[in-house]
Protein backbone atom coordinates (compact mmCIF):
# COMPACT_ATOMS: atom_id res chain seq x y z
CA UNK A 1 0.00 0.00 0.00
CA UNK A 2 1.10 3.52 -1.17
CA UNK A 3 2.74 4.98 2.51
CA UNK A 4 0.83 8.17 1.45
CA UNK A 5 -2.61 6.40 1.66
CA UNK A 6 -1.37 4.52 5.02
CA UNK A 7 -0.99 7.76 6.53
CA UNK A 8 -4.41 9.17 6.02
CA UNK A 9 -5.63 6.38 6.99
CA UNK A 10 -3.39 6.29 10.54
CA UNK A 11 -4.45 10.22 10.67
CA UNK A 12 -8.28 9.20 10.19
CA UNK A 13 -8.33 6.11 12.68
CA UNK A 14 -6.61 8.60 15.10
CA UNK A 15 -8.81 11.88 14.80
CA UNK A 16 -11.76 9.44 15.31
CA UNK A 17 -10.42 7.95 18.32
CA UNK A 18 -9.39 11.14 19.61
CA UNK A 19 -12.98 12.64 19.55
CA UNK A 20 -14.19 11.51 22.56
CA UNK A 21 -17.86 12.39 21.57
CA UNK A 22 -17.77 10.35 18.69
CA UNK A 23 -15.99 7.65 19.83
CA UNK A 24 -17.92 6.72 22.44
CA UNK A 25 -21.70 7.47 20.37
CA UNK A 26 -19.60 4.74 17.98
CA UNK A 27 -18.84 2.44 20.82
CA UNK A 28 -22.22 2.59 23.39
CA UNK A 29 -24.35 1.66 20.46
CA UNK A 30 -22.86 -1.66 19.93
CA UNK A 31 -22.57 -2.30 23.40
CA UNK A 32 -25.96 -2.10 23.63
CA UNK A 33 -26.82 -4.78 20.63
CA UNK A 34 -23.96 -7.03 21.30
CA UNK A 35 -24.05 -7.03 25.20
CA UNK A 36 -26.96 -5.79 26.57
CA UNK A 37 -30.07 -6.75 24.31
CA UNK A 38 -28.17 -10.54 24.25
CA UNK A 39 -28.37 -10.33 28.26
CA UNK A 40 -31.95 -9.26 28.12
CA UNK A 41 -32.52 -12.12 25.87
CA UNK A 42 -30.05 -14.64 27.94
CA UNK A 43 -31.67 -13.66 31.01
CA UNK A 44 -35.35 -14.22 29.75
CA UNK A 45 -35.13 -17.84 28.09
CA UNK A 46 -33.45 -18.73 31.40
CA UNK A 47 -36.31 -17.70 33.37
CA UNK A 48 -39.20 -18.68 31.47
CA UNK A 49 -37.90 -21.84 29.01
CA UNK A 50 -41.41 -23.47 30.36
CA UNK A 51 -43.73 -21.24 28.54
CA UNK A 52 -46.23 -23.69 26.26
CA UNK A 53 -45.42 -20.81 23.37
CA UNK A 54 -41.51 -21.51 23.10
CA UNK A 55 -42.48 -25.31 23.28
CA UNK A 56 -44.36 -24.51 20.00
CA UNK A 57 -42.23 -22.12 18.47
CA UNK A 58 -39.10 -24.56 19.21
CA UNK A 59 -41.51 -27.35 17.54
CA UNK A 60 -41.48 -25.42 14.72
CA UNK A 61 -37.75 -25.41 13.83
CA UNK A 62 -35.06 -27.20 12.25
CA UNK A 63 -34.40 -30.65 13.80
CA UNK A 64 -30.50 -29.41 14.25
CA UNK A 65 -31.38 -26.30 16.03
CA UNK A 66 -31.61 -28.63 19.56
CA UNK A 67 -29.16 -28.17 21.89
CA UNK A 68 -28.54 -30.65 25.38
CA UNK A 69 -31.26 -28.54 27.26
CA UNK A 70 -34.61 -26.57 26.92
CA UNK A 71 -32.46 -23.45 28.18
CA UNK A 72 -29.22 -23.74 25.34
CA UNK A 73 -31.28 -24.32 22.56
CA UNK A 74 -33.51 -21.54 22.96
CA UNK A 75 -30.46 -19.45 24.06
CA UNK A 76 -28.59 -20.85 20.51
CA UNK A 77 -31.58 -19.58 18.37
CA UNK A 78 -31.32 -16.33 20.18
CA UNK A 79 -27.35 -16.06 18.74
CA UNK A 80 -28.04 -17.74 15.66
CA UNK A 81 -30.98 -16.25 14.49
CA UNK A 82 -31.90 -12.99 16.27
CA UNK A 83 -29.09 -11.38 17.34
CA UNK A 84 -27.52 -11.61 14.01
CA UNK A 85 -29.85 -9.18 12.60
CA UNK A 86 -29.08 -6.89 15.34
CA UNK A 87 -25.80 -7.45 15.13
CA UNK A 88 -25.53 -5.92 11.47
CA UNK A 89 -26.59 -2.76 12.22
CA UNK A 90 -22.92 -2.13 13.66
CA UNK A 91 -21.39 -1.80 11.12
CA UNK A 92 -23.71 0.39 8.94
CA UNK A 93 -23.80 2.63 11.50
CA UNK A 94 -19.85 2.73 12.41
CA UNK A 95 -18.96 3.15 8.94
CA UNK A 96 -21.83 6.47 8.71
CA UNK A 97 -20.00 7.91 11.77
CA UNK A 98 -16.63 6.96 10.42
CA UNK A 99 -17.38 7.98 6.72
CA UNK A 100 -18.90 11.18 7.63
CA UNK A 101 -16.34 12.12 10.21
CA UNK A 102 -13.28 11.57 7.92
CA UNK A 103 -14.96 13.02 4.84
CA UNK A 104 -17.62 15.79 5.31
CA UNK A 105 -15.76 16.53 8.52
CA UNK A 106 -12.79 17.50 6.89
CA UNK A 107 -14.78 19.67 4.28
CA UNK A 108 -16.77 21.29 7.62
CA UNK A 109 -13.31 21.70 9.30
CA UNK A 110 -11.48 22.98 5.93
CA UNK A 111 -9.09 20.60 5.88
CA UNK A 112 -9.95 18.88 3.04
CA UNK A 113 -8.96 21.19 0.29
CA UNK A 114 -5.29 20.79 2.22
CA UNK A 115 -5.19 17.74 2.00
CA UNK A 116 -6.36 17.77 -2.21
CA UNK A 117 -3.74 20.15 -2.33
CA UNK A 118 -0.84 17.36 -1.88
CA UNK A 119 0.43 15.15 -4.59
CA UNK A 120 -2.32 12.40 -4.39
CA UNK A 121 -4.65 11.51 -7.23
CA UNK A 122 -8.65 12.47 -6.02
CA UNK A 123 -9.32 8.90 -6.58
CA UNK A 124 -6.38 7.85 -3.98
CA UNK A 125 -7.83 10.21 -1.57
CA UNK A 126 -11.26 8.52 -1.73
CA UNK A 127 -9.60 5.14 -1.37
CA UNK A 128 -7.79 6.07 1.76
CA UNK A 129 -10.59 8.09 2.93
CA UNK A 130 -13.18 4.73 2.60
CA UNK A 131 -10.11 2.16 3.37
CA UNK A 132 -10.02 3.83 6.75
CA UNK A 133 -13.94 4.06 7.33
CA UNK A 134 -14.35 0.86 6.28
CA UNK A 135 -11.53 -0.63 8.40
CA UNK A 136 -12.53 1.16 11.56
CA UNK A 137 -15.76 -0.30 11.14
CA UNK A 138 -14.81 -3.75 10.88
CA UNK A 139 -12.69 -3.00 13.54
CA UNK A 140 -15.27 -2.43 16.29
CA UNK A 141 -17.96 -4.78 14.51
CA UNK A 142 -15.44 -7.74 15.51
CA UNK A 143 -15.06 -6.32 18.40
CA UNK A 144 -18.25 -5.94 19.35
CA UNK A 145 -18.65 -9.69 18.11
CA UNK A 146 -15.69 -10.89 20.19
CA UNK A 147 -17.46 -9.00 23.42
CA UNK A 148 -20.84 -10.41 22.55
CA UNK A 149 -19.78 -13.73 21.89
CA UNK A 150 -18.06 -13.49 25.76
CA UNK A 151 -21.12 -11.93 27.81
CA UNK A 152 -23.08 -14.60 25.68
CA UNK A 153 -20.92 -17.71 26.41
CA UNK A 154 -20.06 -16.76 30.07
CA UNK A 155 -23.50 -16.10 30.87
CA UNK A 156 -24.55 -19.38 29.29
CA UNK A 157 -22.18 -21.08 31.22
CA UNK A 158 -23.22 -20.05 34.52
CA UNK A 159 -26.39 -19.68 33.82
CA UNK A 160 -27.58 -22.76 31.93
CA UNK A 161 -23.78 -24.99 32.62
CA UNK A 162 -23.04 -24.93 28.80
CA UNK A 163 -21.84 -23.43 25.71
CA UNK A 164 -23.46 -22.04 22.88
CA UNK A 165 -22.06 -23.11 19.32
CA UNK A 166 -22.08 -20.18 16.88
CA UNK A 167 -23.29 -21.68 13.69
CA UNK A 168 -22.27 -20.84 10.42
CA UNK A 169 -24.41 -17.69 9.52
CA UNK A 170 -21.91 -15.94 12.14
CA UNK A 171 -19.25 -16.52 9.48
CA UNK A 172 -20.81 -15.44 6.80
CA UNK A 173 -21.84 -12.06 8.58
CA UNK A 174 -18.34 -11.39 9.54
CA UNK A 175 -16.69 -11.97 6.47
CA UNK A 176 -19.27 -11.57 3.83
CA UNK A 177 -22.55 -9.56 4.66
CA UNK A 178 -20.89 -7.23 7.52
CA UNK A 179 -18.37 -5.49 4.89
CA UNK A 180 -20.35 -5.28 1.80
CA UNK A 181 -23.21 -3.53 4.43
CA UNK A 182 -20.19 -1.80 6.08
CA UNK A 183 -18.66 -0.41 2.12
CA UNK A 184 -22.42 0.35 0.79
CA UNK A 185 -22.78 2.99 3.80
CA UNK A 186 -19.33 4.40 3.41
CA UNK A 187 -19.92 4.45 -0.16
CA UNK A 188 -23.04 5.93 0.42
CA UNK A 189 -21.93 8.89 3.25
CA UNK A 190 -19.18 9.46 0.77
CA UNK A 191 -21.21 9.87 -2.54
CA UNK A 192 -23.25 12.09 -0.64
CA UNK A 193 -20.30 14.32 0.96
CA UNK A 194 -20.00 16.25 -2.46
CA UNK A 195 -23.42 18.19 -1.76
CA UNK A 196 -23.77 17.66 1.89
CA UNK A 197 -22.65 20.60 4.09
CA UNK A 198 -22.09 18.80 7.41
CA UNK A 199 -21.47 15.60 9.15
CA UNK A 200 -25.27 15.10 10.26
CA UNK A 201 -26.63 16.04 6.61
CA UNK A 202 -24.50 13.33 5.08
CA UNK A 203 -25.36 10.73 7.75
CA UNK A 204 -28.95 10.73 6.69
CA UNK A 205 -27.62 9.08 3.34
CA UNK A 206 -27.03 5.44 4.89
CA UNK A 207 -30.23 5.77 7.29
CA UNK A 208 -32.59 3.74 4.67
CA UNK A 209 -29.81 1.22 4.76
CA UNK A 210 -30.96 0.41 8.10
CA UNK A 211 -35.04 -0.17 6.78
CA UNK A 212 -33.72 -3.28 4.63
CA UNK A 213 -32.54 -4.49 8.44
CA UNK A 214 -36.03 -3.99 9.89
CA UNK A 215 -37.92 -6.15 7.61
CA UNK A 216 -35.49 -8.73 7.97
CA UNK A 217 -36.15 -8.25 11.67
CA UNK A 218 -39.53 -8.32 10.95
CA UNK A 219 -39.60 -11.27 9.16
CA UNK A 220 -37.42 -13.33 12.16
CA UNK A 221 -39.89 -12.13 14.84
CA UNK A 222 -42.49 -13.14 12.54
CA UNK A 223 -41.35 -16.66 11.62
CA UNK A 224 -42.09 -15.01 7.29
CA UNK A 225 -38.17 -15.67 7.35
CA UNK A 226 -36.07 -17.30 8.59
CA UNK A 227 -32.09 -17.22 8.31
CA UNK A 228 -30.95 -19.70 6.30
CA UNK A 229 -27.08 -20.36 5.39
CA UNK A 230 -28.23 -19.60 1.87
CA UNK A 231 -30.35 -17.02 2.27
CA UNK A 232 -27.45 -15.48 3.85
CA UNK A 233 -25.34 -16.33 1.23
CA UNK A 234 -27.17 -15.09 -1.64
CA UNK A 235 -27.67 -11.71 0.57
CA UNK A 236 -24.09 -11.18 1.09
CA UNK A 237 -22.96 -11.80 -2.71
CA UNK A 238 -25.91 -9.08 -3.50
CA UNK A 239 -24.51 -6.90 -1.29
CA UNK A 240 -21.34 -7.23 -2.50
CA UNK A 241 -22.21 -6.67 -5.88
CA UNK A 242 -23.94 -3.78 -5.12
CA UNK A 243 -20.71 -2.57 -2.98
CA UNK A 244 -18.11 -2.83 -5.79
CA UNK A 245 -20.74 -1.08 -7.94
CA UNK A 246 -21.21 1.83 -5.97
CA UNK A 247 -17.75 2.38 -5.27
CA UNK A 248 -16.82 1.93 -8.68
CA UNK A 249 -19.36 4.37 -9.81
CA UNK A 250 -18.64 7.23 -6.94
CA UNK A 251 -14.44 6.43 -7.52
CA UNK A 252 -14.92 7.63 -11.31
CA UNK A 253 -17.51 10.66 -10.42
CA UNK A 254 -15.18 12.43 -8.11
CA UNK A 255 -13.20 15.76 -8.98
CA UNK A 256 -11.51 18.27 -7.22
CA UNK A 257 -13.94 20.85 -8.31
CA UNK A 258 -16.83 18.59 -7.41
CA UNK A 259 -15.06 18.40 -3.79
CA UNK A 260 -14.40 22.04 -3.32
CA UNK A 261 -17.67 22.95 -4.23
CA UNK A 262 -19.73 23.58 -1.03
CA UNK A 263 -16.46 23.59 1.05
CA UNK A 264 -15.74 27.05 0.27
CA UNK A 265 -19.42 28.69 -1.54
CA UNK A 266 -18.85 32.22 -0.46
CA UNK A 267 -15.41 32.21 -2.02
CA UNK A 268 -16.78 30.77 -5.01
CA UNK A 269 -19.09 32.85 -5.87
CA UNK A 270 -16.97 36.26 -4.49
CA UNK A 271 -13.85 35.13 -6.67
CA UNK B 1 11.49 27.69 -18.58
CA UNK B 2 8.56 29.96 -17.69
CA UNK B 3 7.48 29.08 -13.62
CA UNK B 4 4.23 30.00 -14.93
CA UNK B 5 2.28 30.60 -18.27
CA UNK B 6 -1.19 31.60 -18.92
CA UNK B 7 -2.65 32.14 -22.06
CA UNK B 8 -6.22 32.62 -22.62
CA UNK B 9 -7.55 31.17 -19.34
CA UNK B 10 -11.24 31.65 -18.23
CA UNK B 11 -13.36 30.42 -15.94
CA UNK B 12 -17.49 30.38 -16.23
CA UNK B 13 -18.77 28.73 -12.74
CA UNK B 14 -21.82 26.14 -13.25
CA UNK B 15 -23.84 29.39 -12.31
CA UNK B 16 -22.64 31.26 -15.21
CA UNK B 17 -20.57 33.54 -13.26
CA UNK B 18 -17.70 34.81 -15.22
CA UNK B 19 -14.66 34.43 -12.34
CA UNK B 20 -11.93 34.48 -15.06
CA UNK B 21 -12.04 36.17 -18.28
CA UNK B 22 -9.07 35.33 -21.13
CA UNK B 23 -6.25 35.84 -18.35
CA UNK B 24 -2.65 35.65 -20.14
CA UNK B 25 0.40 36.18 -18.93
CA UNK B 26 3.87 34.19 -18.61
CA UNK B 27 6.60 34.88 -15.68
CA UNK B 28 9.72 33.32 -14.84
CA UNK B 29 11.23 31.65 -11.93
CA UNK B 30 12.38 33.42 -8.11
CA UNK B 31 9.71 36.17 -8.74
CA UNK B 32 7.58 37.23 -6.25
CA UNK B 33 4.62 38.01 -8.58
CA UNK B 34 1.91 40.25 -6.81
CA UNK B 35 -1.79 39.09 -8.17
CA UNK B 36 -3.81 42.22 -7.08
CA UNK B 37 -7.26 42.85 -6.30
CA UNK B 38 -10.58 43.66 -4.29
CA UNK B 39 -12.43 40.40 -3.09
CA UNK B 40 -14.14 39.13 -6.21
CA UNK B 41 -11.41 39.89 -8.74
CA UNK B 42 -11.10 36.42 -9.67
CA UNK B 43 -7.54 35.79 -7.43
CA UNK B 44 -8.70 32.60 -5.57
CA UNK B 45 -10.43 31.10 -9.14
CA UNK B 46 -6.54 31.56 -10.90
CA UNK B 47 -4.82 30.47 -7.58
CA UNK B 48 -7.42 27.20 -8.09
CA UNK B 49 -6.62 26.87 -12.06
CA UNK B 50 -3.07 27.38 -11.65
CA UNK B 51 -3.26 24.11 -9.22
CA UNK B 52 -5.93 21.78 -11.18
CA UNK B 53 -8.63 22.56 -8.33
CA UNK B 54 -10.55 23.35 -11.44
CA UNK B 55 -10.60 23.00 -15.03
CA UNK B 56 -10.57 26.10 -17.08
CA UNK B 57 -13.58 27.03 -19.40
CA UNK B 58 -10.92 27.77 -21.84
CA UNK B 59 -7.30 28.66 -22.47
CA UNK B 60 -4.54 26.84 -21.07
CA UNK B 61 -1.96 27.16 -18.24
CA UNK B 62 1.20 25.44 -17.59
CA UNK B 63 3.33 25.59 -13.85
CA UNK B 64 7.02 24.76 -14.82
CA UNK B 65 5.82 22.64 -17.90
CA UNK B 66 2.78 20.81 -16.54
CA UNK B 67 -0.50 21.17 -17.44
CA UNK B 68 -1.97 21.43 -13.98
CA UNK B 69 -5.77 20.59 -15.16
CA UNK B 70 -4.18 17.32 -16.72
CA UNK B 71 -1.57 16.09 -14.42
CA UNK B 72 -2.86 17.95 -11.06
CA UNK B 73 -0.40 15.32 -8.50
CA UNK B 74 2.71 16.22 -10.37
CA UNK B 75 2.23 19.90 -10.23
CA UNK B 76 1.08 19.65 -6.75
CA UNK B 77 4.55 18.32 -5.56
CA UNK B 78 6.05 20.98 -7.04
CA UNK B 79 3.76 23.46 -5.33
CA UNK B 80 2.87 25.02 -1.76
CA UNK B 81 -1.10 26.16 -0.91
CA UNK B 82 -1.78 28.33 1.77
CA UNK B 83 -5.16 29.99 1.75
CA UNK B 84 -7.63 30.34 4.20
CA UNK B 85 -9.44 27.41 3.18
CA UNK B 86 -6.64 24.64 3.26
CA UNK B 87 -6.39 24.45 7.02
CA UNK B 88 -4.80 21.87 9.64
CA UNK B 89 -6.19 19.56 12.28
CA UNK B 90 -6.95 20.56 15.28
CA UNK B 91 -6.33 17.29 17.01
CA UNK B 92 -2.96 17.05 15.94
CA UNK B 93 0.06 19.53 17.39
CA UNK B 94 1.89 21.63 14.84
CA UNK B 95 4.80 18.99 14.87
CA UNK B 96 2.37 16.24 14.13
CA UNK B 97 0.01 18.50 11.42
CA UNK B 98 4.14 19.14 9.52
CA UNK B 99 4.75 15.53 9.67
CA UNK B 100 1.67 14.28 8.80
CA UNK B 101 1.67 16.37 5.30
CA UNK B 102 5.24 15.43 4.99
CA UNK B 103 4.33 11.85 4.94
CA UNK B 104 1.95 12.45 1.78
CA UNK B 105 4.46 13.68 0.19
CA UNK B 106 6.52 10.71 0.24
CA UNK B 107 9.22 12.10 2.81
CA UNK B 108 10.37 9.53 5.59
CA UNK B 109 9.89 9.79 9.10
CA UNK B 110 13.29 11.23 10.44
CA UNK B 111 13.95 13.70 7.54
CA UNK B 112 10.22 15.05 8.01
CA UNK B 113 11.07 15.76 11.62
CA UNK B 114 14.11 17.34 11.09
CA UNK B 115 12.72 19.39 8.60
CA UNK B 116 9.86 20.50 10.57
CA UNK B 117 12.35 21.85 13.04
CA UNK B 118 13.80 23.69 10.81
CA UNK B 119 11.28 25.67 9.37
CA UNK B 120 8.83 25.99 12.65
CA UNK B 121 12.04 27.61 13.58
CA UNK B 122 11.66 29.83 10.66
CA UNK B 123 8.34 30.55 11.27
CA UNK B 124 8.83 30.94 15.21
CA UNK B 125 6.84 28.15 16.08
CA UNK B 126 9.66 26.01 17.66
CA UNK B 127 7.53 26.93 21.17
CA UNK B 128 4.39 25.70 19.91
CA UNK B 129 5.91 22.64 18.10
CA UNK B 130 4.12 20.18 20.41
CA UNK B 131 1.03 22.12 20.91
CA UNK B 132 -2.48 21.24 19.33
CA UNK B 133 -3.28 22.86 16.73
CA UNK B 134 -6.66 24.29 18.49
CA UNK B 135 -4.84 26.31 20.73
CA UNK B 136 -2.69 28.02 18.47
CA UNK B 137 -3.82 31.89 17.41
CA UNK B 138 -5.25 32.46 13.93
CA UNK B 139 -1.58 34.32 13.24
CA UNK B 140 -0.41 31.01 14.44
CA UNK B 141 -2.32 28.77 11.84
CA UNK B 142 -1.33 31.03 9.38
CA UNK B 143 2.50 30.91 10.06
CA UNK B 144 1.94 26.43 10.35
CA UNK B 145 0.38 27.18 6.98
CA UNK B 146 3.24 28.68 5.34
CA UNK B 147 5.66 25.89 7.17
CA UNK B 148 3.44 23.37 5.75
CA UNK B 149 3.90 24.75 2.35
CA UNK B 150 7.97 25.00 2.94
CA UNK B 151 8.02 20.91 4.48
CA UNK B 152 8.57 19.42 0.66
CA UNK B 153 10.76 22.63 -0.74
CA UNK B 154 8.54 23.36 -3.32
CA UNK B 155 9.36 25.46 -6.72
CA UNK B 156 6.43 27.30 -6.29
CA UNK B 157 4.49 29.40 -3.59
CA UNK B 158 0.56 29.95 -3.98
CA UNK B 159 0.10 32.53 -1.31
CA UNK B 160 -3.59 33.90 -0.77
CA UNK B 161 -3.12 36.99 1.24
CA UNK B 162 -0.74 35.35 3.47
CA UNK B 163 -0.45 37.88 5.85
CA UNK B 164 -4.32 38.64 6.79
CA UNK B 165 -4.35 37.17 9.91
CA UNK B 166 -1.05 38.44 11.42
CA UNK B 167 0.18 41.04 13.77
CA UNK B 168 2.89 43.66 12.28
CA UNK B 169 5.70 42.26 13.97
CA UNK B 170 4.99 38.36 12.12
CA UNK B 171 3.97 40.52 8.73
CA UNK B 172 7.32 41.51 8.85
CA UNK B 173 8.50 38.16 9.52
CA UNK B 174 6.89 36.41 6.81
CA UNK B 175 7.87 39.20 4.18
CA UNK B 176 11.43 39.14 4.68
CA UNK B 177 10.99 35.31 4.63
CA UNK B 178 9.20 35.20 1.14
CA UNK B 179 11.76 37.99 -0.15
CA UNK B 180 14.49 35.12 1.33
CA UNK B 181 12.82 32.58 -0.32
CA UNK B 182 12.59 33.94 -3.94
CA UNK B 183 16.57 35.66 -3.65
CA UNK B 184 17.98 32.69 -1.68
CA UNK B 185 15.91 29.44 -2.53
CA UNK B 186 14.80 30.17 -6.20
CA UNK B 187 11.64 29.82 -5.32
CA UNK B 188 9.08 31.41 -7.57
CA UNK B 189 6.36 33.58 -5.14
CA UNK B 190 2.60 33.93 -6.47
CA UNK B 191 1.01 36.21 -3.84
CA UNK B 192 -2.74 36.81 -4.14
CA UNK B 193 -3.94 40.19 -2.30
CA UNK B 194 -6.16 42.94 -1.97
CA UNK B 195 -3.61 44.78 0.29
CA UNK B 196 -1.66 47.23 -2.23
CA UNK B 197 0.70 48.77 0.12
CA UNK B 198 1.63 45.22 1.81
CA UNK B 199 2.36 43.98 -2.19
CA UNK B 200 4.35 46.98 -2.85
CA UNK B 201 6.49 46.14 -0.15
CA UNK B 202 8.00 42.58 -1.50
CA UNK B 203 6.73 41.93 -5.13
CA UNK B 204 8.95 41.97 -8.35
CA UNK B 205 5.92 42.48 -10.76
CA UNK B 206 2.62 43.15 -10.56
CA UNK B 207 -0.47 41.27 -12.45
CA UNK B 208 -3.46 43.81 -11.26
CA UNK B 209 -7.01 42.11 -11.29
CA UNK B 210 -10.44 43.34 -11.39
CA UNK B 211 -13.53 41.46 -12.31
CA UNK B 212 -12.14 38.75 -13.38
CA UNK B 213 -10.03 40.36 -16.35
CA UNK B 214 -6.13 41.78 -16.21
CA UNK B 215 -6.00 45.44 -16.25
CA UNK B 216 -1.89 46.04 -16.07
CA UNK B 217 1.14 43.78 -16.18
CA UNK B 218 4.31 44.58 -15.13
CA UNK B 219 7.40 45.91 -12.58
CA UNK B 220 6.14 48.72 -10.28
CA UNK B 221 8.45 51.77 -12.70
CA UNK B 222 6.44 49.80 -15.82
CA UNK B 223 3.13 50.69 -14.53
CA UNK B 224 3.45 54.01 -13.62
CA UNK B 225 5.80 54.85 -16.67
CA UNK B 226 2.53 53.03 -18.62
CA UNK B 227 -0.21 55.61 -16.38
CA UNK B 228 1.05 58.58 -14.94
CA UNK B 229 3.59 61.41 -16.80
CA UNK B 230 5.34 62.81 -13.48
CA UNK B 231 5.63 62.01 -10.15
CA UNK B 232 5.10 64.82 -7.32
CA UNK B 233 7.94 66.68 -5.93
CA UNK B 234 7.41 68.22 -2.58
CA UNK B 235 9.43 70.66 -0.51
CA UNK B 236 9.16 71.71 3.10
CA UNK B 237 10.25 75.41 2.79
CA UNK B 238 10.27 78.68 4.32
CA UNK B 239 11.11 82.20 3.18
CA UNK B 240 10.78 81.53 -0.83
CA UNK B 241 10.96 85.14 -3.03
CA UNK B 242 10.88 83.46 -6.21
CA UNK B 243 9.85 80.23 -7.36
CA UNK B 244 8.86 78.16 -10.39
CA UNK B 245 5.70 78.86 -11.40
CA UNK B 246 4.21 75.38 -10.98
CA UNK B 247 5.57 75.36 -6.80
CA UNK B 248 2.13 75.54 -5.06
CA UNK B 249 1.40 75.60 -1.50
CA UNK B 250 -0.37 72.46 0.08
CA UNK B 251 -2.69 71.93 2.56
CA UNK B 252 -0.11 70.61 5.00
CA UNK B 253 2.16 74.23 4.63
CA UNK B 254 4.55 72.60 1.66
CA UNK B 255 4.71 73.26 -1.52
CA UNK B 256 4.45 70.74 -4.58
CA UNK B 257 4.94 70.44 -8.38
CA UNK B 258 4.49 67.87 -10.95
CA UNK B 259 8.03 66.25 -12.10
CA UNK B 260 8.44 64.11 -15.36
CA UNK B 261 11.99 62.90 -13.82
CA UNK B 262 14.08 62.97 -10.82
CA UNK B 263 16.97 65.07 -13.10
CA UNK B 264 14.80 68.49 -12.74
CA UNK B 265 14.61 68.15 -8.79
CA UNK B 266 18.52 70.13 -8.54
CA UNK B 267 17.63 72.69 -10.74
CA UNK B 268 14.31 73.29 -8.72
CA UNK B 269 16.15 73.36 -5.46
CA UNK B 270 18.53 75.41 -6.67
CA UNK B 271 16.39 78.00 -7.95
CA UNK B 272 14.94 78.14 -4.42
CA UNK B 273 17.90 78.05 -2.25
CA UNK B 274 19.85 81.08 -4.61
CA UNK B 275 16.48 83.10 -4.05
CA UNK B 276 17.17 82.70 -0.36
CA UNK B 277 14.64 80.46 0.52
CA UNK B 278 15.33 77.95 3.85
CA UNK B 279 15.00 74.01 2.37
CA UNK B 280 13.85 71.85 5.34
CA UNK B 281 12.65 68.50 3.01
CA UNK B 282 12.84 67.63 -0.33
CA UNK B 283 10.61 64.54 -1.30
CA UNK B 284 9.51 62.83 -4.56
CA UNK B 285 6.25 61.50 -4.03
CA UNK B 286 6.29 58.59 -6.86
CA UNK B 287 2.40 56.86 -7.73
CA UNK B 288 1.87 53.93 -5.36
CA UNK B 289 0.35 50.91 -6.78
CA UNK B 290 -2.92 51.63 -4.93
CA UNK B 291 -2.89 55.17 -7.37
CA UNK B 292 -2.01 52.56 -10.14
CA UNK B 293 -4.87 50.63 -9.34
CA UNK B 294 -7.36 53.41 -8.89
CA UNK B 295 -6.21 55.06 -12.20
CA UNK B 296 -6.39 52.07 -13.95
CA UNK B 297 -10.15 51.15 -12.51
CA UNK B 298 -11.30 55.01 -13.20
CA UNK B 299 -10.31 54.69 -17.14
CA UNK B 300 -12.53 51.60 -17.22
Amino acid sequence: MNPAIKAIIRKDFRSITANRKLFSTMLIVPLCLTVLLPSIFILVSHFAPDDPDMQKLLSLLPAGAGAESLQLTVASLILNYILPVFFLMIPIMTSSITAASSFVGEKEKRTLETLLYCPLSVQQIFRAKVLASFLLSMLVSFLSFAAMLLFVELEAYFLMHGLLRPSLHWLLILLLLAPSLSLIAVTLIVRGSAKAKSVEESQQSAVFLILPLILLMVGQFSGALLLSTLFLLGLSVLCLFLAVLLLRKALRRFTYEMLLQNTSPSTQSRH
Amino acid sequence: MQAIDIEHLSKTYAGGQKAVRDLSFTFGEGEVFGFLGPNGAGKTTTVKLLTGMLTPTSGRCRILGIDPAAQPEQVHALCGVVTEHAQMYDTLTGLENLQFFASLYGTGPEQSLARAREVLQLLRLEDAADQKLATYSSGMRQRLSLARCLMHRPRILFLDEPTAALDPESVQNVNQLIQNLAQSEGITIFLCTHQLRYAQEICTRYGLMSHGRLLALGTLNELRARLFSHSTLRIRASHIQEAPQALKPDADGCFTMPIACEEKVPEVVRQLVQSGAHIYEVEIIRPTLEDIYFSLTKER
